[in-house]
């Protein structure tokens, strides 16, 4: 009798374990509906990423070191020293990035696809929850290398907090463990990023993963009106589903590994607090919040703001609650669809302003300097080479 | 009829009341842990180690009790404010031949006197007293 035989006996014996296999089986074997195609891979391409960021986080965690003296110096101790740390920091760094847009689109996918309609609300909920978590991944995680550019993005991204009526000042402080960017807010988010969040993300995901499978994936028939088609129309969840995802795996993967090497991030300047370098931005996710906060002035403009700011997230979080049309088809539901794409279109209006804004930049062989607002100036240059004029 | 009070429904409502309290209690002390201890000891005088070496129109930024101070040293005095933006927090810098602090981050434009002359900042820079004593310069966060 083989080993596999004997470990078989000994759990069988003990375990009930037929219930389990048949659990299993039924999960795997699950039939999805007809209309589940490519478009339906975002939700794993999300998992896989979280996975990948896990390792790749818990290796780089091997010679990392939070303190301002060591962050910067353990990253360049990884990149320059440690076999294939520059690999495993790269994934990771861009793995960020990648899973903010697999995120987005999963959720734009459900969207525009009515699917988190009854019976699905809470599982919409859990995603917007993982969306923000994701996030937050994202802004703690940006100030770990301790560098001037994450330093300073910092300071500005925790000075945020300030602009909150009565309590600005007290929040502010707790971000940051004291009154400005210190190792006590690197301590802080070194924290946050890899105990905190990794353990709320896995939390939040078994929930929607469970709902998920518990409510299976959405039809386009409108509520109250599916219909049941016999499960040999459904598309087998292994092995054909299975199978894009994989494809979709190792697509991801490549990419992964190709932006590593042909755009790599910079370690950067160390962090100098007594220096701030000219027009900090913060990372292209956060660039249509940062630009919307410009718009607001005068003395509450900045709460008005963040208010601003914050409002998309709460109507994303309630939406399935205000949108109570019983269609899922995106042609008979002409006002949500409407609303999600000037949603898109402002998101991608704002980053691109964001990005554009206080840089000079040549446009068919005229320079313009776009000003804070993102309002572009045109600029001629006088016989000094070293002298800009700015035409308004 | 009016529901009479029973001795379960009694022992239930004490037992919810003494796990509220305990998980307040619990809970209270982690908290307070979250809050950042004070750091920075009693507000006393700071030396600008340089500021014998500035020439009149330059400036320097130090650290004081863990506050950035931007000193400017004019013809035959100094003066001394936070080098917070007001704006988002980013450090200003001296412009000696404009006589004012700008903010490389927004473009916030403070006058010699710390006061707002454009950009995005909604409060003029605090002022902080600076004292000679001796040829060394210092700076008080009182």
């Amino acid at each position: 009798m083989g080993l596999s035989r004997h470990v078989r006996k000994f759990v069988d014996s003990r375990f009930d374990t037929e219930t389990a296999e048949s659990f299993i089986n039924k999960q795997v074997h699950k039939r999805l509906p007809p209309h589940t195609g490519w478009l339906h891979v975002f939700g794993s391409l999300s998992l896989l990423l979280f996975v990948s960021q896990t390792i790749t986080g818990i290796l780089l965690l091997i010679y990392y070191r939070p303190t301002p003296e060591a962050a910067h110096k353990s990253i360049q101790y990884i990149t320059a020293e440690v076999n294939f740390g520059w690999l495993y920091r790269q994934v990771h760094a861009w793995g960020a990035s990648v899973m903010i847009i697999a995120v987005v689109l999963h959720m734009t996918r459900t969207y525009f696809f009515g699917a988190y309609k009854k019976p699905r609300e809470l599982t919409w909920v859990t995603g917007v929850l993982i969306f923000i978590v994701t996030i937050t991944f994202g802004f703690t995680g940006y100030l770990l290398p301790w560098n001037q550019i994450a330093f300073w993005a910092t300071t500005v991204g925790t000075e945020s907090a300030n602009k909150v009526p009565v309590i600005g000042e007290w929040l502010r402080y707790f971000l940051r463990g004291g009154d400005a960017v210190t190792g006590e807010t690197l301590s802080r988010f070194f924290v946050v990023h890899v105990i905190i969040l990794p353990w709320v993300l896995t939390g939040l995901l078994t929930v929607h993963l469970f709902l998920m499978r518990a409510t299976n994936l959405a039809t386009l028939e409108a509520v109250g009106e599916e219909k049941f088609a016999p499960p040999e129309c459904g598309i087998p969840f292994f092995p054909v589903h299975v199978a894009k995802e994989g494809v979709v795996a190792v697509f991801l993967l490549a990419v992964l590994v190709t932006l590593s090497v042909v755009a790599p991030w910079e370690i950067g300047e160390p962090a100098d607090p007594l220096a701030t370098p000219a027009h900090i931005k913060p990372e292209w996710y956060f660039l249509p919040s940062y630009q919307l906060l410009k718009y607001f002035e005068g003395p509450y403009g900045a709460f008005v703001g963040i208010l601003a700011c914050s409002l998309p997230f709460v109507l994303l979080l309630f939406w399935p609650f205000l949108d109570r049309g019983k269609h899922r088809h995106p042609k008979k539901r002409p006002i949500a669809v409407g609303v999600g794409l000037l949603a898109v279109l402002a998101a991608l209006f704002l980053g691109v302003l964001g990005h554009l804004s206080e840089t000079d930049r040549t446009i068919f062989g005229r320079t313009y300097h776009f000003d804070l607002l993102g309002r572009p100036h045109q600029v001629t240059t006088s016989s000094d080479p070293s002298q800009l004029n700015h035409v308004d | 009829m009016e529901k009479q009070p029973t001795r379960r429904g009694f022992l239930d409502w004490l037992i919810g009341l003494c796990s509220a309290a305990a998980g307040a209690a619990l809970t209270v002390p982690g908290l307070l842990y979250l809050w950042p201890a004070a750091r920075g000891g009693a507000s006393e005088d700071v030396e600008v180690p340089n500021a014998p070496t500035l020439a009149p129109g330059q400036s320097a930024i130090l650290q004081v009790r863990g506050k950035a101070v931007i000193v400017v040293r004019e013809q035959t005095s100094f003066t001394a404010y936070s080098a917070v933006c007001t704006h988002l927090g980013c450090l200003v810098k001296w412009d000696g031949s404009r006589k004012e602090f700008l903010c490389p981050c927004h473009a916030a434009v403070f006058d010699k006197n710390g006061a707002v002359v454009s950009g995005p900042a909604p409060a003029p820079l605090p002022p902080y007293k600076v004292k000679e004593v001796g040829g060394k310069v210092y700076v008080s966060l009182s």
